[in-house]
This record gives structure tokens, sequence and C-alpha cells, in this order.
């Protein structure tokens, strides 16, 4: 039980990456805030986690009322955060458009959810880690933030910023007990995959379920030194 | 406690009222102006708030009140058809106190009757009646989901001078933690951890305590002269205890600080760990036992705001400090400037 007395809110905890974090937080003792936009799904993830204690929100993180709400009934349920996992992540219009051909709309959106909420969420949450000097935070991205793919357009833009934003906040808490990371946790075999990259084998895609290990990992060995670096979640604590 | 009225102090201009926080007038968060008082060369100085580690020194204890502000104010429909605003006082687990008033501006209270039926978001609540110690507030059946249902449909409380809304997130000072407070304690809220950090390098400790502040106007200037009468949920934390009773200078980050570390106070001295609902009135007659400094904000002189104030200030120094305060067109109430008191 390597994170018992934790506590760990999970946004987009009803599929695929969130999931797996849920679950295997849970596993090694963490109480949990899970958000998702379903409710039914969540609820399901909520009781698939055995023995936490589990909070369940269905939230749609580009709502600031949401996020408030998120945020004001976790901290009433557990007085702190300690482990913030800004997992919800949108891929956008698919098949994935060219940019020359992206609905302005849909890119204003996939910023919403990928990099403006996970601003709003950690600057709604750090103030209370930082008055305990404690703290991880962990923001997901992909290579798309560091590769040009085609089609990949909105969604590689706000992960890029949101690396940016890992790297901007982790040198603002570098003298701090708070630390931050972007994480990348590779090719999975999840939803949003398929919807990416309908013909992939999803033998040779890494499993959620041990992907989430990594997170454990790097949550539990707290390696100050890699804050606000990108890092593959194929390499933690290898 | 009959407390002896100031002389009349000249009356605050209107524009002297801030209408919005410092990083919605085009500055920082911390951007606002600080006035400090000197209690013992009986000195009045002008400097920025950023500035405030000058007036420090290494040792000294800053002591916050982490209590994160839920939005108080929130519609209910009485079973004629009118629409009232209820705001939030003081919340116990299956009862509310409220202030109800008029859901439009200037918000006129609204008196109640003992066993209405109110309809809020859906559900409904019985009126039990008046409190019997403060008949202005009206005591309702708490919903079960509660603050949920707050969060879902309530807004801050905003008085006259602060014409438009202004997001919710503006009313959360940097600390904000559980939630609980009817209105922002205000002190708090021009820190930025910009700030807090570099005084932190600069030796400077930070502690926090909770206190869920309730209503600072029941709207009616009597009531609020001898207010807060009602009672307020408060934490003082083994921690916060220790760093307290370490410090060779305890200097409390607003009003609320002041009633929770007061009344945690063991009469030696020194506090301890303590929480629940503290009804603590300080003022004149009342030296503070712990808290040797204080930040405040600028509030009118018929709060009992003032009152606190003359706990830590004589009526003469206070009495300037207020007339500087206007002279100089500090900004006022929540949205507005800060005072540090040595």
């Amino acid at each position: 039980m390597q994170l018992e007395g934790k506590v760990a809110l999970i946004t987009g905890a009803s599929r695929g990456l969130g999931r797996s974090l849920a679950i295997a937080f849970g596993r090694e003792g963490a109480a949990l805030a899970l958000c998702a936009r379903g409710q039914k799904a969540l609820e399901q993830v909520a009781s698939e986690v055995a023995g936490a204690p589990v909070l369940a929100v269905p939230a749609d993180v580009r709502s600031m009322r949401h996020l408030d709400q998120l945020v004001a009934l976790t901290l009433d349920r557990y007085q702190r955060v300690d482990i913030l996992v800004n997992n919800a992540s949108e891929l956008g219009p698919t098949p994935l458009p060219y940019l020359a051909d992206y609905a302005p709309a849909a890119f204003d959106d996939v910023l919403q959810v990928n990099l403006v909420a996970p601003f709003r969420l950690t600057q709604a949450l750090i103030g209370s880690m930082l008055l305990r000097d404690r703290g991880v935070i962990i923001n997901v991205t992909s290579d798309a933030a560091v590769s040009g793919y085609p089609g990949w357009g909105a969604y590689a833009v706000s992960k890029a910023a949101l690396e940016g934003l890992t790297r901007t906040w982790a040198a603002e808490l570098a003298q701090t007990g708070v630390r931050i990371y972007a994480v990348d946790p590779g090719d999975m075999d999840t939803d949003m995959h398929r919807a990416a990259i309908p013909d992939a084998d999803p033998s040779v895609l890494a499993r959620p379920d041990d992907v989430a290990r990594a997170f454990v990992r790097l949550v539990t060995t707290g390696a100050a030194d890699l804050a606000g670096q990108r890092l593959e979640a194929t390499a933690i604590g290898r | 406690m009959v407390v002896s009225p100031l002389k009349p102090l000249p009356a605050l201009p209107a524009e002297l009222r801030a209408h919005l926080p410092a990083e919605l007038r085009g500055r920082r968060r911390d951007g606002v102006r600080l006035m400090v008082i000197d209690r013992a060369a009986r000195r009045i100085e002008h400097a920025e708030f950023a500035r405030l580690g000058s007036f420090l020194r290494a040792g000294d204890l800053l002591v916050v009140n982490r209590s994160r502000t839920i939005p108080a104010a929130f519609p209910a429909r009485r079973d004629g058809g009118e629409l009232v605003q209820l705001r939030i006082c003081v919340r116990h687990t299956d009862e509310w106190h409220v202030l109800a008033v008029r859901p439009d501006p200037p918000h006129a209270n609204v008196a109640l009757r003992a066993g209405e039926r109110l309809r809020m978001d859906g559900v409904d609540t019985i009126v039990r009646g008046r409190r019997a110690d403060l008949p202005l507030l009206w005591r309702i059946d708490a919903p079960s989901d509660g603050l949920e249902r707050l969060l879902r449909t309530g807004e801050p409380i905003r008085y006259s001078y602060v014409p438009a809304p202004v997001p919710a997130s503006h009313y959360q000072t940097v600390f904000a933690t559980e939630p609980g407070s009817a209105e922002t304690p205000s002190a708090g809220r021009s820190f930025s951890w910009e700030l807090v950090l570099a005084l932190q390098r600069g030796g400077i400790d930070l502690a926090h305590v909770l206190l869920h502040t309730g209503l600072s106007s029941l709207q009616d200037d009597d009531v609020d002269a001898e207010h807060p009468l009602f009672e307020e949920w408060f934490a003082v934390e083994a921690r916060a205890a220790d760093a307290v009773n370490r410090a060779p200078r305890v200097i409390a980050v607003g009003t609320t600080v002041v009633r929770a570390l007061e009344t945690a106070a063991t009469g030696q001295g020194q506090v301890q760990a303590m929480q629940g609902w503290t009804r603590l009135r300080l003022g004149p007659g009342s030296p503070l036992q712990v808290v040797d400094g204080l930040v405040t904000g600028f509030h009118e002189p018929q709060a009992s705001h003032f009152d606190l104030l003359r706990a830590l200030l004589d009526e003469t120094l206070l009495e300037r400090a207020y007339r500087e305060a206007i002279a100089a067109r500090y900004l006022w109430h929540e949205f507005g400037d800060l005072c540090l008191i040595l």
C-alpha cells in the first residue's frame, strides 16, 4: 500500500488511462476524487475501486463552475489533495482533420480541455499544496507534443502548450515541496487511440494498467530532479 | 459589551469603495496599497503591499485563514411566487441561518414567516423561525445535499458597491482549502504565492488556521455594529499552535485569524490546538493575548471590524488612520487596499 493516507484527484477517470489510474491508486491505498463527464461510467469505475474511499463528481472540465464544484467537494471531503493527475483529454474531431480544415470551435474546445482546464485546476489546488509544502501534479502529455503528425493539430498544440505550462510552473515551484511533471504514457490500447488510429495493431500497444503502475512509481519515488521535464512512462523507475 | 461610539467621522466617499479586485483593475493580485501603522512610534506610513516584507523581520509569523469561499447567495421561491435571495450566515448540520433579501439591488431585507415553505432549485425547505438572539437571521432546514446544492446554484455575495458580477475564482484567496466561508476572508485576498515564497525566503514563517466567515453585514447598521454576535466554525491545528507559541511576533492576516487564535488562547499568552464554534467578541478593553500585529482591509466604521481594531489601536490613532486613509484615497472593502498594524 504505497499510497496509504494520500488523496489523489484524477480527471477523465471513467475510461482509458484515467480509469486504470483510479484503480491502481486505489489499490495502493489512496483516497480518490474522480471526475468525468459521464456519470454512469464514472460510477462504474468508482465501484471497481476496491477498498479505498471514492468521491465521484460528474464534471465537464471546460466549465469553471464544474471545476469549482470538483475542488470544493474534494477539499470538503478530504481537506487536502496530495496528487493531482490532469488526465482528461480531448482528441478533437475524427477522422483527424488537417489544420487547414479544422473547425475553429473544435480547436478552441480541445485547448479548453487539454490546456485551460489543467491550468485552472492546478491553480485552484496548488495553494492548499503550498500551504503544506507538499504535493505532486502530473500532466498527461503525448508524443504529438513534440512531433508534427498530420491531422493531430489541436491535440498536438494543446499538449505542447501543456508541456510548456509544466516547465514554467516547475521553475516557479523549484524551492518548494510541490512537484509538477509531464508524463507521456506512450501509445496505449484505449478508445482515444482507436479513434485516432483505427488500424493500429493492439498487440503492440501498451496496456493502460501497466502504464498506471509507472505513475504510481513516479508519485512514490518523488524524483525532484525530474520536475518540469517531459517523462516517458516506459522509462520511469526502470 | 457596550461600546462607546467614536467621535463622528467623515463619511467614506463612494468612489473609494473598490468595485473590482486589483487583478481586474489591470494590476496584479498583490498590486494594492499598504498603510503601515506603527503603534509604538505612533507613525503612519504609505507603501505598496508588495513591499510588505520590508516592514517585517526574520522570525515573524504570518498566520493566514485557509477557508475557501462558497457561493453563499442562492435563489428561493416563496409559496406566493415571490423570488428571494437567501444569504447563508451560519451552516449547522441540519439547520442554516440565512438573511433573506430581495433578489435585485439594493437587496433590501425581506421578512419571511415561521413555518413557510421555500422552494430552492427543485427541493423544498421549511422556515423554522427567527433566531432568538439575532432576529434578522432565519433558521431554515438545511437540504441534505447542502454544499453540493450551493455549489451548483449559488453566487458569491455581492454588495452594491460591486456593480457587476465578479467571477467566483476572484473571491478565493490563494490559500483557499476547505470550503465554508460565506464571504471572502479578504485580508488574505491580495497575497500572491510569489510574495509569500519571497517572504519565506527572507525568513518569515507562514502558518494557517481555519475560520469559516459568516456575513459581514446583516444590512442593519445597529445590528452590524454589534456583529459578529453569531458563531463561526474555526480550527487551530497543533502545528499552527506550535508555530504561534514559538514565534517572537505573530501577525494575523485578517480579523478572522485574530478571532480563531484568540479563541484558542490559553490565558498565558499561548494557544492550544482547538476546533469548534467561536462566539468570541473582541474590542476595546479586551487586549489581545497572542496576536502582535494585523494585516487588514479597510471597512466602514459602523461595522464591528472597527471594534476589533480598537483592541489594537487607541481611539486617537484609529481616528487618525481613518482620516488619513480617506485623505490618501485608499480603496475600501473586500477588493480594496490593506493596512498593516504593528
